[in-house]
């Protein structure tokens, strides 16, 4: 071979090449062209093997020509290469298109029970005003539930708790959360700033608004100086945090042995706003909880002389809070555990 | 307490409308639960005058008459009433009215004659207690006019707090309104019209339990006739909530609903020789009361007596022998003071409570005894005729002083946060008749009351002293007063403020780890349930408390059973003492209502008792069931249902989110409610114990579940009860790769796969970080009872990259213990 035949040689692989680059229709195609001319055995270094033939002169000559040569495969390919990649791309973007509309796969998340959760959301109200929580017992005995809370045995505030006895002498099941004021007052010095959370047990026909078990939520602030001004902006704040910034409340008498003196804290109905309407008795307000100035004999049986220690008490049920606040119509719903009904909550 | 508006008016102005009345009233503590429009149920009754009253043409018993009802044409009305005649006025309900108890009116055909409408009776409406004759309207009542314009009244419904006795009455719930608009109250005149018998040669009263009966005050009342009570009267009684029964029995009523003073009127015939004993019933003595119930009667049973027997229970029920009937023409009138307590327990033994019973159970003013007995006797005498013999039989006439309450007016406003002067506090109290005088020097302040009673010097401070009414037993600490100035000034008085006084120190909240665990079981797909504590005996039976190991700082579940005794339903009559009795009940009610798959939870008490010391204790468990799909059916996979290896997950996804170890099963093959062949104790560290199992197929059958299987757990866990969560120590994760590898190990089938873990972990060096279950496979060319077991072990060291070689001596040593401890080798 003479330097005009391994030239024209090189010149009609490189038209072969560049023929069959522009012909692929692929990057398998391209890549399986690329080994086949550029690789170490492919056809370009065959043609090549052919130079030690040549006199040296002319070898350098037929380098710059296979450089060339490389060189215009090798951007042919990349050219083609870049054109065949979108194409395939397009086509596999094209090919794995689903129907984004259809449902995910969904992941199973439980709700949170209404009552526990509103037990919660009061705790947290209040401990921004460093209300801590304590629990005390359900089997409680009768001199913690009644008598230490200035409800002595056959006195008339009796009939307010339909009360639940068990049979372990002295016992009975607690019919509120109000004995644990004299639990936390004989475990603790003021300031006292109680939340007592817990279940409680009525004799009470169960019906949409009477059940025999439900939840309390019992708070207890005592110092020096603690006065029902303090009552009143805590309960405001209360109200305003669980049921809006707008809402108006109010405090009226009312009446529990172991405080003195005894309100019902009234929220501005949350149906009709106040004026009127069949679900706050056309009174345009809703009794939200018990509350009062811890009366003095409950102060003594906790410890605490009632000449220096003053505070309050009060007592919601959180499961009413809940019913207030979602529109629930029916207390019985609280204990059925109808998933239909607890898959509302989050 | 119902109160007809008009029958208060007798004692006090109302110029307010109903509704402000309502809301004052409440503001003031007398929260008034309704406003009753009185004489809404006499929808299309209309006042009629009769023209005509003629024989019916067909019944003798009926009447045909022409009544003219304002419109122009006169109705033609049948009535069967015999007490009619024309120019009467009379109640006619036209066509289409509706009467109380939701009864149509319509144009009839009765006997061949049609009835444009009916004449009603006083009973048909609600208004008197008659039911035979029909109710003839005044003269002066205006032909046409619906009835309620005649009639119609307005009803308040008060609820009256137990420390109020003196309001359950007309005069007691004038006060309060005096108190709201200073009108003053007209007390009713008591004095009867005395004949010039003697009640000397009438009647004794001998008490000889005076502390039981600290007062008597009777009255004798001779020639009376009985019959109906004034229309007016029974009118008033009816919409108070009474029946109507006779003069003389309705007069007792109407002092007690009017007075508060409740009223007993005996037969005097029925008491011989007319002398009346107050004593304690005897061994075996029986009394038939007037309830027509024959009685034994109780020792502690204070009694009103006549030499031959009981008459009655003091206060709670008269006896039917003494009853007063339409044969009485002397009547007995008792008006006496009871000790609550015995009366309220009187009540509660017979299970008696009546309006008499409510009212003697809070406390008697001691003047009413006297007042009431003098007001009972001269209405008997205006409404029923008769003649009050001279006097009275008063077993104790002195009238105690009135009680003094000294108070600080800078301490009610201590209280109250409020800064009211001590002119305005006097004045308030003043609307309410509580006088008040400044306090002699040395005065001393009751702070509380019995049975803790403190009374402090004034020290100093300006110190007035309060008359507190007769009738307001109710006032008897400073902090009383307090309340008293505030409800009269109204509330709103009372500034809110935030507190400024020192904060308590910081404490944990003890309910922190059950809810870090309710958040993990709900992301988990659990749904939180809460159910009752008090269940059926069965339940308890089958659900036992479980004998797993202790947790520290948790109650131990045990100890019997403790039983409510007075239970609504047996249903709801024992305490539990394991949660999954309860569990089961919400899944078979949510399956019962098509559900599919329930996943639920509930953190709760179970509760014990000990006899030996009567103590009883509670503990908290955590439980969780299982059933049907695990995970939410979707078109994108295929449905799997939950299994044992779901529950044993959700306690391995605890067990890591509470810093525990992870958990280990032992096979728990004896408890019946659980599965024999898939049923385990679970473990997890000293932190976490309880028990993980399919349940018992029969147990399936047996609480008649709809489901193939389900999956339940129960685990004390420590911290559930108060405790926090621990922290982690944290670990520099190593800079070097881990290596691993992995090991199939054949052992007999029924070797566990966690002591084969166990084994690998013993033997692995201290190179080896972690090894993992990867596959369980059975079958050729394994024997049939064998099974091999895959785990990938992972190697790593701290300080340099492990080569293979580093790994041969572990994975040595591995083999070794395995072939030694459980019979195992390696496939090749
Ligand atoms: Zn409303």
């Amino acid at each position: 071979m003479d330097l005009a035949d391994l030239t024209r040689e090189l010149e009609t692989l490189r038209a072969d090449a560049l023929a069959a680059i522009a012909g692929a229709p692929d990057s398998a195609t391209l890549e399986a062209l690329e080994l086949d001319v550029l690789g170490k055995k492919g056809r370009l270094t065959t043609v090549l093997r052919g130079i030690g033939a040549l006199p040296p002169d002319d070898r350098p000559k037929v380098g710059a020509v296979a450089n060339a040569v490389r060189g215009a495969i090798e951007s042919a390919l990349a050219e083609r290469g870049a054109e065949v990649r979108s194409t395939e791309l397009a086509a596999r973007l094209a090919a794995e298109a689903v129907d984004v509309t259809t449902p995910g796969r969904p992941v199973r998340r439980g709700t949170l029970h209404p009552s526990i959760e509103a037990m919660r959301e009061i705790a947290e109200i209040f401990e921004q005003f460093g209300f801590v929580t304590y629990e005390s017992p359900e089997i409680e005995d009768d001199r913690t539930n009644f008598q230490m809370l200035n409800i002595p045995p056959d006195h008339p505030a009796r009939d307010l708790w339909d009360t639940l006895y068990v049979d372990v002498e002295g016992k009975l099941l607690r019919t509120h959360t109000s004995p644990g004021q004299i639990r936390v007052m004989q475990a603790e010095r003021p300031p006292i700033r109680a939340l007592l959370p817990g279940r409680c047990f009525r004799y009470e026909a169960v019906d949409a608004s009477h059940a025999s078990e439900f939840f309390q939520v019992e708070g207890l602030m005592i110092d020096e100086g603690t006065t029902m001004a303090d009552l009143k902006g805590l309960l405001d704040q209360f109200a305003k945090a669980m049921f809006g910034a707008d809402k108006r409340t109010r405090f009226r008498p009312g009446y529990y042995p172991f405080t003195e003196p005894s309100v019902a804290f009234d929220v501005e109905c949350l149906v009709c706003g106040g004026s009127g309407c069949p679900a706050c008795g056309r009174s345009g307000w809703m009794t939200i909880l018990g509350a009062g100035m811890v009366h003095p004999v409950v102060l003594q049986y906790g410890g605490l002389d009632p000449e220096r220690y003053q505070g309050f008490a009060f007592g919601m049920g959180p499961e009413r809070i809940k019913m207030l606040k979602h529109g629930i119509t029916d207390l019985r719903l609280f204990l059925e555990n109808d998933l239909r009904f607890l898959e509302q909550f989050r | 307490m119902r109160v007809p508006l008009s029958w208060l008016r007798d004692y006090v102005d109302v110029q307010l409308a109903p509704e402000q009345l309502a809301e004052r009233l409440t503001l003031l503590g007398m929260e008034v639960r309704t406003v009753e429009a009185w004489g809404a149920g006499w929808e299309g009754v209309v006042v009629g005058q009769l023209l005509a009253v003629e024989r019916h043409p067909r019944a003798d018993r009926l009447s045909l008459t022409r009544v003219d009802v304002g419109s122009g044409e006169p109705l033609e009305i049948v009535c069967g009433a015999t007490n009619i005649a024309a120019g009467q006025r009379v109640p006619v309900a036209l066509p289409g009215a509706v009467l109380p108890g939701n009864r149509r009116i319509e144009r009839t055909e009765k006997m061949g004659v049609v009835s444009n409408g009916m004449l009603c009776s006083g009973d048909e409406l609600d208004l008197t207690g008659d039911a035979d004759g029909i109710l003839i309207l005044p003269v002066e009542a205006r032909i046409g006019a619906p009835l309620a314009e005649l009639y119609g009244d307005t009803v308040l419904d008060v609820d009256v707090k137990p420390n109020r006795g003196d309001a359950l009455c007309m005069i007691g719930l004038a006060r309060e309104v005096s108190a709201v608009t200073g009108a003053p109250v007209r007390f009713p005149a008591t004095d009867p019209p005395e004949s010039t018998d003697r009640i000397e040669d009438h009647l004794q009263v001998e008490v000889e339990e005076p502390v039981l009966c600290p007062r008597f005050v009777g009255r004798w009342v001779s020639g009376v006739q009985i019959g109906p009570a004034p229309e007016r009267i029974q009118r008033r009684l009816i919409a108070a909530g009474q029946r109507p029964v006779s003069n003389v029995v309705d007069v007792s009523n109407y002092v007690m609903l009017e007075l508060g003073k409740p009223i007993h009127t005996f037969d005097a015939a029925a008491v011989r020789g007319g002398r009346i004993i107050v004593r304690l019933a005897r061994a075996g003595e029986r009394l038939e009361t007037l309830d027509h119930v024959i009685r034994e009667l109780e020792p502690e049973t204070l009694l009103i007596a006549d030499p031959s027997g009981p008459l009655g229970i003091a206060g709670v029920m008269g006896g039917a022998t003494s009853e007063i009937s339409d044969a009485t023409t002397g009547v007995i009138v008792e008006s006496a003071i009871f000790d609550p307590v015995s009366i309220r327990r009187t009540a509660f033994r017979y299970a008696l409570r009546s309006e008499a019973s409510l009212r003697f159970e809070k406390g008697q003013e001691h003047r009413l005894a006297r007042l009431g007995a003098d007001r009972t006797a001269r209405l008997i005498a205006e409404w029923a005729g008769g003649r009050v013999a001279t006097g009275v039989v008063d077993t104790n006439p002195t009238e105690p002083a009135p009680a003094r309450l000294a108070f600080r007016p800078a301490r009610v406003n201590r209280l109250l946060g409020v800064e009211l002067p001590t002119a305005e506090q006097r004045d308030l109290l003043a609307r309410v008749g509580v006088p008040t005088d400044v306090a002699p020097a040395g005065t001393r302040i009751a702070v509380s009351s019995e049975p803790m009673p403190l009374e402090v010097e004034a020290g100093g401070a300006e110190t007035l002293i309060a008359t507190i009414p007769s009738w307001r037993r109710d006032l008897a600490i400073e902090a009383d007063v307090a309340e008293e100035v505030v409800r009269v000034r109204g509330y709103d008085v009372v500034p809110a403020i935030l507190p400024h006084t020192p904060m308590p120190h910081y404490r944990h909240s003890p309910l922190r780890l059950r809810h870090m665990v309710r958040e993990t079981l709900a992301g988990a797909g659990l749904t939180e349930a809460v159910t009752f504590a008090l269940v059926s005996p069965t339940l308890v039976e089958r659900f036992g408390p479980s004998d797993d190991p202790p947790v520290p700082g948790e109650g131990e579940a045990g100890g019997r059973p403790v039983t409510v005794t007075n239970p609504l339903s047996s249903q709801h009559s024992v305490m539990r003492q394991s949660l999954l009795g309860s569990l089961l009940e919400v899944v078979s009610t949510n399956l019962r209502q098509d559900r599919l798959d329930v996943a639920i939870f509930e953190i709760g008490k179970g509760y014990g008792a000990t006899d030996e010391d009567d103590s009883t204790h509670e503990w908290w468990r955590l439980a969780f069931a299982l059933t049907g799909a695990a995970e939410i059916p979707a078109w994108n996979r295929p449905p799997r249902p939950y299994d044992l290896d779901d529950a044993k997950g959700v306690i391995e996804l605890l067990a890591r989110r509470l810093g525990l170890p992870g958990p280990n099963y032992v096979a728990l093959t004896d408890d019946p409610r659980l599965h024999p062949g898939r049923a385990a104790r679970v473990t997890a560290g000293d932190g976490l114990a309880g028990r993980v199992g399919s349940l018992h197929p029969g147990l399936l059958d047996d609480l008649e579940l709809r489901a193939a299987d389900v999956v339940v757990a129960e685990l004390a866990i420590a911290g559930l009860s108060g405790g926090q969560p621990s922290s982690p120590r944290s670990v520099t994760p190593s800079r070097h790769p881990a290596v691993d590898r992995d090991l199939a190990v054949i052992v007999a089938d029924s070797r566990p796969a966690a002591e084969v873990e166990a084994t690998i972990r013993r033997h692995g060096g201290p190179l080896l970080r972690s090894v993992v279950l990867f596959d369980i496979y059975r079958g050729r060319p394994l024997g049939d009872r064998e099974k091999s077991l895959a785990f990938r072990l992972a190697f790593q060291a701290e300080d340099r990259t492990l080569t293979e070689n580093d790994l041969d001596g572990a994975i040595e040593a591995v083999t070794r213990g395995l072939a030694a401890d459980v019979g195992g080798h390696l496939r090749t």
